[in-house]
């Protein structure tokens, strides 16, 4: 089994290949570049002072030859696709993701300092989801038929038909906006302002006592306990978000993992045994209904960390998502392509650590 | 075996097991389906009883009733006795009922190769059964499994109680769960087609298995559900016919076998192999399909297939006649005979 872990480990790096490969191309085949933004931007700039004749450029000429040699060479567009491709990559194994086109600071920083936020984001997100849909799948087995189990499928396909970024609009405009009720953040991950502040955290803070001299909500001011309120109450709308569209697939994959289960010759064996209901359900269905839903978890890993574009971007949370999502629009294509490389590795080990559960959690599954 | 037993000698003793007048009927849409409808027997102590008959005619629905074992819902008893150690097994409560289960009755069933739990050892599953019913530590309910898993063939049984199911062959997970069904040492051991989905070699070596620690057990009777009268012509000493959820023919194996009275029983016996005629080049089978449980005559319920049907057998159900020695038939032929 060592052997098989080993290869799949090895393969990572053609795959790994490959698929940075192909982005990497794309990005220099697409027009609206970084060249062609940086001399648009050029050209605006020279449009701005008037089109006055003494400067080098202006809207109606060309961009010197030596100017614009000097751009293609920041870029590495000088050179042939597959030498920069192999600059690129030779950089990656150093850990050097190049500086962004747009911020101008190293990526490997800007992904690095981002990466906690989106993690706390994902894993919470995550967890909850298990907590939640694990049990509420096993109710729904058990009481397969009711109108309980009607009534809570309904419930979870209508938030499986939604999308998480649009349900996120929806509640930021009935709880948060104001015009409806206004007892949520409108987003970001902590409050910017007393008034902000939830309620519970307002009576228990003074204004002056996390206030500067020049009257400045400084919010590193406020108690852990306050802080960790303020911190929870901003997550809960992102949090249930990103909830959202797993929430179905894991409750009714779970339900109908165990229904199958609990229809297994084994179960039956089981009673025959003497053993109680609870023992049949909770130890011996249970354990094997779990394994498709083991499975889920490596892919989930990617899910966690990668953090998500439209989420992020609708509660103006500063993760990786968001940073990702920019990066594309702005064509930062350092940040985009770093951004590539976590979620690759990430999806490639994500899937490895999925086999490795596999193997732990079901004795029949042996890779040899 | 007790092959030369008759009714008579057993009616001395008290019997093991009574069924009165058992029903376990079905929910299913458009009605009740019966598919056990008043059947009655009794089983003694140190014997194998064999239920023959085809898929449908009740012999699991039978077995599964007496462990309180019928899915419910659809399925449920509708009525009758199953008494058992002085207790009627019907009015027991749950728990009363799981004390019984594994403990005084152990249960085998058809697949072995899906009747073990495949994420368990074997070994965690034989103890997991001695420990429902007994105090005992890990250490002692570790040596019960050994003790057993050694006791049914299982070679080097102290190593392979790590080993998980599919690392068994077919016939050795139906020795595990044979292990697991004795390891309590309950009085009947009900096995359910325990043969069916083993190949011939193994098959003989299950049953010759079971009649080994039937013998080493005092007073241990096993009931033995099978389509297979082969199988019941080596292993029993009496034979319960059933067809459409009812007993058809009931009697000692030489009884059935060498005097069947009932045209259903002479049908499969004549299906036989064994039993071809010279001249014949072709099996013989009974004429028609098992009908629908749901569409069941209410005269006698073998009377669409049977070739010595005469007029009123479709409207009548015939009552059981003993025809001596406590071999009992359900068929109107005989009701001038046993005059």
């Amino acid at each position: 089994m060592a052997a098989y872990f080993i290869r799949r480990i090895l393969l990572t790096i053609p795959t790994f290949i490959g698929v940075t490969l192909i982005v990497f191309m794309v990005t220099r085949i697409v027009p609206g570049g970084p060249l062609e933004r940086r001399i648009m931007e050029l050209r605006q700039a020279s449009a701005a002072q008037g089109g006055s004749s003494t400067s080098i450029v202006d809207s109606t000429t060309m961009i010197p030859k030596t100017a614009l040699n000097e751009l293609k060479k920041t870029f590495n567009l000088d050179k042939p696709a597959y030498v920069a491709y192999t600059i690129w990559l030779k950089n990656v194994f150093q850990l050097d993701l190049g500086r962004s086109f747009f911020y101008k600071e190293p990526v490997w920083e800007m992904i690095t300092s981002r990466f906690p936020i989106s993690l706390t984001f994902g894993l919470t997100g995550f967890i909850l989801s298990y907590l939640v849909c694990i049990p509420l799948g096993i109710y729904k087995a058990l009481k397969h038929g009711t109108p309980f189990d009607f009534v809570s499928s309904a419930i979870v396909f209508i938030g499986y038909s939604i999308p998480g970024w649009a349900m996120g609009v929806l509640l930021l405009l009935f709880l948060a906006s104001g015009r409806f009720v206004d007892v949520m953040p409108l987003g970001g991950i902590r409050s910017s302002s007393f008034d902000e502040l939830p309620k519970m955290v307002q009576s228990s803070e003074e204004v002056e006592g996390v206030s500067d001299e020049f009257g400045t909500f400084q919010w590193e001011r406020l108690t852990p306990i306050s802080k960790f309120v303020d911190i929870v109450y901003h997550m809960i709308l992102p949090v249930f978000c990103y909830m959202l569209s797993g929430f179905a697939t894991l409750t009714v994959l779970m339900k109908n993992a165990l229904m199958e289960n609990l229809g297994q010759d084994y179960v039956r064996t089981g009673f025959a045994k003497g053993l109680s209901e609870r023992r049949v359900i909770f130890m011996h269905t249970l354990r094997n209904s779990l394994i498709p839903l083991a499975t889920g978890l490596g892919h989930a890993l990617s899910l966690i960390m990668a953090g998500s574009y439209l989420i992020e971007f609708v509660f103006n949370i500063d993760g990786l998502g968001y940073l990702g999502f920019n990066a594309i629009v702005q064509r930062d294509y350092a940040v985009v392509m770093g951004i590539l490389v976590i979620n690759t590795m990430l999806t490639l080990f994500g899937n490895i650590f999925s086999d490795v559960l596999y193997a732990l959690i079901d004795p029949r599954i042996r890779f040899d | 075996m007790n092959a030369n037993r008759t009714q008579n000698d057993l009616s001395k003793q008290k019997p093991l097991l009574e069924v009165r007048d058992l029903r376990t009927y079905f929910r299913v849409e458009g009605g009740i389906a019966k598919a056990v409808d008043g059947v009655s027997f009794d089983v003694y102590p140190d014997e194998v009883i064999g239920i023959v008959g085809e898929s449908g005619s009740g012999k699991s629905v039978t077995s599964l009733s007496i462990m309180r074992l019928i899915p419910d819902p659809p399925g449920f008893i509708a009525g009758g006795e199953i008494w058992f150690n002085e207790q009627n097994l019907i009015d027991l409560t749950y728990d009363e009922m799981r004390r019984v289960r594994g403990n005084e009755i152990g249960m085998i069933f058809q697949e072995p190769m899906t009747a073990l739990n495949p994420v368990f050892t074997v070994g965690m599953q034989v103890m997991e059964a001695v420990r429902t019913h007994q105090k005992v530590s890990r250490k002692e309910a570790r040596n019960l499994a050994i003790e057993i898993l050694d006791k049914v063939g299982i070679l080097d049984a102290d190593r392979r109680l790590k080993d998980y199911p599919h690392q068994f062959s077919g016939g050795m997970r139906q020795r595990v769960m044979l292990a697991m069904a004795l390891v309590c040492n309950p009085q009947l051991l009900i096995a359910d087609e325990p043969t069916t989905a083993l190949d011939v070699t193994t098959q003989a070596q299950i049953l010759d298995l079971m009649l080994e620690l039937k013998a080493e057990h005092e007073r241990g009777s096993i009931m033995l559900i099978t389509h297979d009268l082969g199988v019941v012509a080596e292993t029993c000493d009496r034979v319960i016919v059933m067809y459409g959820g009812k007993l058809q023919e009931m009697g000692s194996v030489e009884q059935i076998f060498e005097d069947p009275q009932h045209p259903y029983t002479r049908g499969l016996l004549d299906s036989l192999p064994s039993h071809q005629r010279p001249g014949e080049d072709r099996l013989r089978a009974i004429p028609g399909n098992v009908p629908s449980i749901m569409d069941l005559p209410s005269g006698c319920k073998f009377c669409t297939r049977c070739e010595d049907a005469v007029i009123g057998c479709e409207n009548t159900e015939p009552p059981l006649y003993d025809v001596g020695e406590g071999h009992l038939v359900r068929c109107h032929l005989l009701e001038d005979a046993v005059k």
